[in-house]
């Protein structure tokens, strides 16, 4: 009897761990007040994901801003990338977020919506240089009319092809020119050529990361939709239904589908660096890869082993867009010397400073300009496609049950054998129950 | 506070020995709450307030950021009734349990018979059958996900060599959960080895010397000997391995994040994925409640299928 009782204890211990976790946790501490003593003294508390480079080029910016600012204080904390959105999420339920947050842009509806962050058009109407920012990013971080983040950078996505490889098949080499994009066609069939399945060659990889489980999927796997001419969302994005099961976007699986799983020129399991290694030919990636590729495969180089050409396009030509922003909470109490620093790491001067250290696709228009480099092959392509072919991810509450559903709708056609129309019905499913969350 | 005491008090009242009326009866009484009572608080502070919040959460409109809720009575309950998702990774979870208890325990039984024997260079054996339990589940798991990989895993790169068909356990659907299975077997197969070891241990010799003078073979000694004094090491053997298995997580969060295609999806991961991807705490809460509910319900039947009145 007593070991029973003893076991079911342990059992109900053991299990509650479970449960336990499920409750909002309220971390204990006080907000950072800065100085009570001293009136001017303010500290700032920062909270960002650690990249290493980025964090050098943000301690440099800190450095030079509290040199102009000393009476303000930046007190940046470095977390883990796959720790950051939770202790976030965690930090701002239990009422206690760092002044000023490193905000992946869309989670941002998401959490303007809830209220925690503070508008930022005022500020950006008296300083902050509004009209700089490319537009398809402005928009990227405006929700129900209001600007809720400043941008660090962009992101986008290009072709990236085996050079080699090519000129060993005799396929003709894609042009450079972002307004001169192959076509899903002309990719599929020089993908063909290129597929080696007993040299364990695949032709094509249509997805950076390959089926991952974060949001680097259906970053690109939107922009497929887009470029078949589908729609995700209905224009008031009160429903996916009618929309994300259009005939475009059903096309636009049955490719993906035979990507996969009839042509078999995709990887349905991406190997480490499957490019670099030159188990892919054509790859897809951002700008981030140049310094990658460059610092841990020397030997595989721009120009010689490989090049960048536009991202392809079918009906319309459209690329992704969106990164790394910064934004203010709402429970802040100086929003004044917050957004100074805001401003100061992603105004004008602070995204030159930004660029020239981490090479990172800039969001403003001027630092496009200041830099020779973004106006020549390759940076050129990433630059022109984010002024002229971006589009962002939805910006609306229900963005993670989008993102979760366009990921398994992708998953689905590629991997699960699922039937096109069985598998955008379950996520049409999940999107609208999704809104309807929001909406409660 | 202190009505659940006594409650939890009375409870457990049929095992404090020498329970009487009378003077002696009331001091003893005072005496085990007072033994009980730094438990009991920090049960209650850990374990009963949070679970009692996440009750309450559960019947909310929850959303993870705002801390804002508002009523939903049983709503998240209904959905979750008609929630295709929730009940298949339910049905990964249990499909995962009803093959790791049955294997597992028995493959750990099967090691704590060999290794009891003494032999020279035993103890390398125990050793790296019990190697596995140290690693930390994230580090096995990563190292998992390199080995399985399709075409340059170190796994498939073997099968090949040996002319076996290639096994794509990252990104096929119908063998994912296998691939898992294999790490969490491999990876928990040497702690419950040790705990039959303390088990085989603890049987007196002189039984099996009696059982071998009636005439009894090692197969025999094992069904009539071995088998009914481990009952209760299985019992903690089984229960603890189908807590564990109905809670399984890391290991799916880290080498497949649930995929492909949902397939190693497991209840825990859709709860995490509910509660923190979707914020979505209250429908969470409420998927974690009917999962208390049904592991309870398993361990309780568990408990009664395993009760025993043999001693040694």
């Amino acid at each position: 009897m007593k070991k029973r009782a003893a076991v079911l204890l342990l059992a109900a211990v053991t299990l509650l761990s479970a449960a336990g976790c499920q409750s909002g946790s309220k971390p204990g501490g006080a907000a950072s007040n800065g100085d009570a003593g001293g009136k001017e003294a303010v500290e700032l508390k920062f909270w960002r994901h650690d990249f290493a480079p980025e964090a050098e080029s943000l301690n440099k910016l800190i450095a030079s801003f509290q040199a102009k600012y000393p009476n303000i204080k930046v007190k940046m904390e470095l977390i883990p990338n796959d720790q950051y959105e939770t202790k976030i999420r965690t930090a701002l339920a239990g009422g206690n977020p760092p002044d000023i947050m490193a905000l992946d842009g869309p989670t941002l509806a998401s959490y303007a919506h809830q209220g925690a962050l503070l508008p930022l058009d005022e500020y950006m109407a008296k300083d902050g240089n509004k009209d700089d920012i490319a537009k398809p990013v402005l928009e990227s971080l405006t929700y129900q009319g209001k600007i809720y983040a400043a941008p660090n950078n962009d992101a986008s996505l290009a072709m990236f092809y085996n050079k080699k490889m090519f000129q060993q098949k005799n396929i003709p080499l894609p042009s450079k020119n972002p307004d001169e994009a192959w076509t899903w066609e002309q990719v599929l069939d020089a993908a063909k050529k290129l597929n080696d399945p007993a040299g364990g060659v695949y032709g094509w990889n249509p997805t950076p990361w390959g089926f991952a489980g974060h949001e680097g999927a259906p970053f690109s796997e939107m922009s497929f939709l887009w470029q078949a001419g589908g729609e995700i969302l209905s224009p008031d994005m009160k429903t996916a239904k009618g929309y994300l099961d259009s005939p475009e976007n059903k096309k636009a699986l049955e490719f993906w589908n035979s990507l996969y799983n009839t042509a078999k020129v995709a990887p349905k399991e991406l190997p480490q660096d499957a490019f670099a290694n030159g188990k892919v030919a054509i790859h897809v990636d951002g700008p981030w890869a140049f310094g990658s590729l460059e610092q841990n495969f020397p030997n595989f180089k721009l120009g010689e082993d490989y090049d960048v050409a536009p991202l392809w396009k079918d009906a319309k030509q459209v690329t992704p867009n969106g990164s790394w922003n910064m934004a203010i909470s709402s429970k802040t109490k100086y929003p004044e010397e917050a957004w100074a620093f805001l401003n100061w790491v992603t105004g004008v001067e602070g995204s030159k400073q930004w660029y020239q250290d981490t090479k990172n696709l800039p969001a403003r228009l001027s630092t496009a300009d200041a830099f020779q480099e973004l106006k020549e092959y390759p940076m050129n392509i990433f630059v022109q496609q984010s002024a002229k072919y971006a589009k962002p991810r939805p910006v609306t509450p229900a963005y993670p049950a989008i993102s979760e559903a366009v990921r398994l709708l992708f998953e689905d056609v590629g991997l699960g054998g699922l039937d096109v129309d069985a598998a955008l019905k379950k996520a049409v499913t999940k999107i609208d129950s999704g809104i309807a969350q929001v909406e409660k | 506070m202190n009505l659940l005491s006594l409650g939890v008090l009375r409870k457990r009242g049929s095992f404090v020995k020498g329970f009487k009326s009378g003077v002696y009866d009331k001091q003893e009484t005072r005496a085990a709450f007072l033994f009980i009572m730094p438990a009991l608080l920090l049960l209650v502070v850990f374990i009963f307030y949070p679970m009692t919040r996440a009750l309450l959460i559960s019947l909310e409109n929850y959303n993870l950021i705002s801390g804002s809720s508002s009523p939903a009575g049983l709503d998240n309950y209904k959905q979750l009734m008609s929630d295709g998702v929730f009940w298949a990774s339910l049905g990964h979870s249990f499909y995962f349990a009803a093959v790791v208890i049955p294997l597992q325990t028995m493959i750990a039984l099967g090691l704590a018979l060999l290794v009891r024997r003494t032999f020279r260079g035993v103890g390398i054996f125990r050793t790296v059958y019990f190697l596995p339990v140290v690693v930390s589940f994230a580090i096995a798991s990563t190292i998992f996900k390199l080995i399985y990989n399709k075409d340059y895993g170190m796994l498939n790169v073997i099968l090949k060599g040996l002319g076996l068909p290639v096994a794509d356990f990252l990104s096929n659907p119908d063998i994912a959960m296998i691939g898992i299975i294999i790490l969490c077997i491999w990876k928990a197969m040497g702690f419950f080895m040790i705990v039959f070891l303390a088990g085989l241990n603890n049987i007196p010799d002189s039984l099996y010397e009696a059982a071998h003078v009636d005439g009894a073979g090692p197969v025999q000694q094992f069904i009539r000997v071995t088998l009914p004094l481990l009952k209760r090491t299985t019992a903690f053997v089984v229960i603890i391995t189908t807590m564990d298995a109905l809670k399984i997580f890391v290991p799916v969060y880290i080498t497949t994040s649930g995929g492909p295609a949902q397939s190693t999806s497991t209840i825990v991961h859709y709860i995490y994925e509910t509660a923190f991807k979707q914020m979505n705490m209250g429908y969470a809460s409420a998927a974690a409640f009917i999962l208390f509910g049904i592991v309870l319900l398993i361990s309780v039947v568990q408990l009664r299928i395993f009760r025993t009145d043999v001693e040694y």
